[in-house]
């Protein structure tokens, strides 16, 4: 990435190659991602079933979700009579960029990622808790009791989890000592008994409450009430047809991508790995091979666990995830001390 | 049962539950892609047809009529004709209204000359109920005992 900000840096000036690069790797990245993942998704689904999945067009159905795409990209965009015509417009394009921003703060490689910020966590942490206003601005231009439903429950759930995620986020934060991502990456590891280990291993509750936490933001089963199909009909989104639905998928897939490279991050050890510092370009690749551990998983939890009752949801998150994240983060703070 | 009991119960089945799962991902799957692959059908028993004989090669109906008379459903509509010189009768005509057959094989089990059958088919179509008659005489385009190469 350097070599591509050197080619560009002449011409462009720094920042507009920046911007420039960013916005086109960035986008187009995510857009096959989402492809990529909506066809990885339905093959986990079908194998845990015993089924193949999709595998008509063609190889194993790889090209299955472009298809899909096209056919979305033709659909008629329905807008309902009744809606709060701005706010429903301003919904779909508004829940996909928290998603973009924080995508261009995960760091990549050692080189740098889109953005260096010295409080990249917090900023992280912050926009993407913006996602479920634009889900819940969705449900309230709708005019429509499923998606007014569907969106209340996102807002609650979100709010709900947040908490358990930051807390569990700032244990690693107390470990490590930055909230720069990049740093995060790049200091020394905490070693345990001699080895140096990710995060993860040192924080294994917080890496399983962060896990929880991001199932439930991107809202993916088993925390799939605001769009439960069985109670709401689509939730949110029942009212958006054609491409303003996909903007919707995109956002999930693009969270789930994004929260899921954030945990890999913190907890896996991000870009780092065998021979990383004599090839730089295996960063982004030891990235992605994590990032994509973390989102399978969640595929793997999506087809696997029921649905939760909305009452469990919350009690789940008050009762016993936030007290737990706390213990966690006081318990890392007391230990911590006792080392210093 | 105290909290932390059922948080460790709730832990363990989460586990148990993804174990399940992720053992049922990596076996073989159990669905055929049908238009590529079928399935095997030695063993099914499709609409009823007539059996060709190595012997002979065609059938062997005399229009006895007497799965017409032991059909439950009625579907049967047989003619016959005796060739020239012949002691026995030899279907002209017959026809089964598959929409009333219900598959019970009391005609394959009274057949006379055991030349009635379940057949293999099971991707029959039709979209209008007078197509759902079949023909059993379609697949003997010429009957030898009339044409006279079989006596």
């Amino acid at each position: 990435m350097s070599a591509l900000h050197a080619l560009l840096a002449g011409p462009l000036g720094g920042f507009g190659a920046t911007l420039l690069v960013g916005v086109v790797g960035i986008m187009g990245y995510l857009t096959f991602n989402v492809l990529f993942l909506i066809w990885l998704e339905r093959k986990v689904a079908g194998h845990i079933q015993r089924r193949l999945g999709p595998m008509e067009v063609g190889p194993h159905g790889v090209l299955q979700t472009v298809a899909d795409m096209l056919k979305l990209l033709g659909k008629q965009l329905l807008t309902p009579v009744a809606t709060d015509r701005f706010v429903y417009l301003l919904a779909p394009l508004l829940v996909f960029l928290p998603t973009m921003c924080v995508a261009s703060l995960i760091p990549l490689g050692r080189a740098q990622a889109f953005a260096d910020m010295p409080y990249g966590l917090i900023i992280i942490v912050t926009l993407s808790g913006l996602t479920v206003l634009a889900i819940f601005m969705a449900g309230w231009a709708s005019n429509n009791k499923y998606a007014v439903l569907g969106g209340m429950r996102s807002v609650a759930q979100v709010v709900a989890y947040e908490i358990p995620v930051l807390l569990a986020v700032l244990s690693v934060v107390l470990v490590a000592g930055t909230t720069n991502l990049h740093q995060l990456v790049t200091n020394p590891w905490p070693r345990l008994l001699g080895v140096p280990v990710p995060y993860g291993v040192v924080e294994p509750l917080a890496a399983v409450i962060f896990f929880i936490g991001i199932t439930a933001e991107t809202n993916r089963a088993p925390f799939d009430i605001p769009e439960a199909e069985s109670e709401l009909v689509g939730g949110f989104h029942t009212e958006y047809s054609g491409m303003r639905f996909a903007m919707f998928f995109f956002a999930e897939y693009t969270n789930m991508l994004v929260l899921g490279a954030l945990g890999a991050t913190l907890f896996l050890g991000g870009f780092r790995g065998p021979f990383q510092g004599a090839v730089p370009l295996l960063g982004p690749v030891y990235l992605l091979l994590k990032t994509y551990l973390v989102v399978f998983v969640m595929m793997w939890a999506r087809w696997t666990f029921p649905r939760l009752r909305f009452d469990q949801l919350m009690s789940f998150a008050w009762k016993l995830l936030i007290p737990l994240a706390l213990a966690n983060l006081v318990a890392t703070a007391v230990v911590l001390g006792v080392l210093a | 049962m105290n909290f932390t009991a059922r948080v460790a119960r709730g832990i363990k089945s989460l586990l148990v539950g993804l174990g399940v799962t992720g053992r049922h991902l990596v076996r073989p799957v159990v669905t055929l892609q049908y238009p590529h692959q079928r399935p095997d059908a030695s063993h099914w028993g499709g609409p009823i047809e007539l059996v060709t004989f190595p012997e002979t090669g065609t059938h062997d109906c005399i229009a006895c009529n007497a799965c017409a008379r032991i059909c439950p459903s009625d579907c049967f509509a047989i003619e016959g004709k005796r060739p020239e010189g012949a002691k026995k009768m030899r279907a002209t005509k017959f026809l089964i209204d598959f929409s009333t057959c219900s598959l019970c094989g009391l005609c394959v089990d009274v057949c006379p000359t055991d030349t009635l059958q379940y057949s293999r088919r099971y991707e029959d179509v039709a979209y209008r109920r007078s197509l759902t008659v079949n023909d059993l005489l379609a697949p003997f385009p010429e009957d030898p005992y009339f044409t006279g190469k079989l006596a």
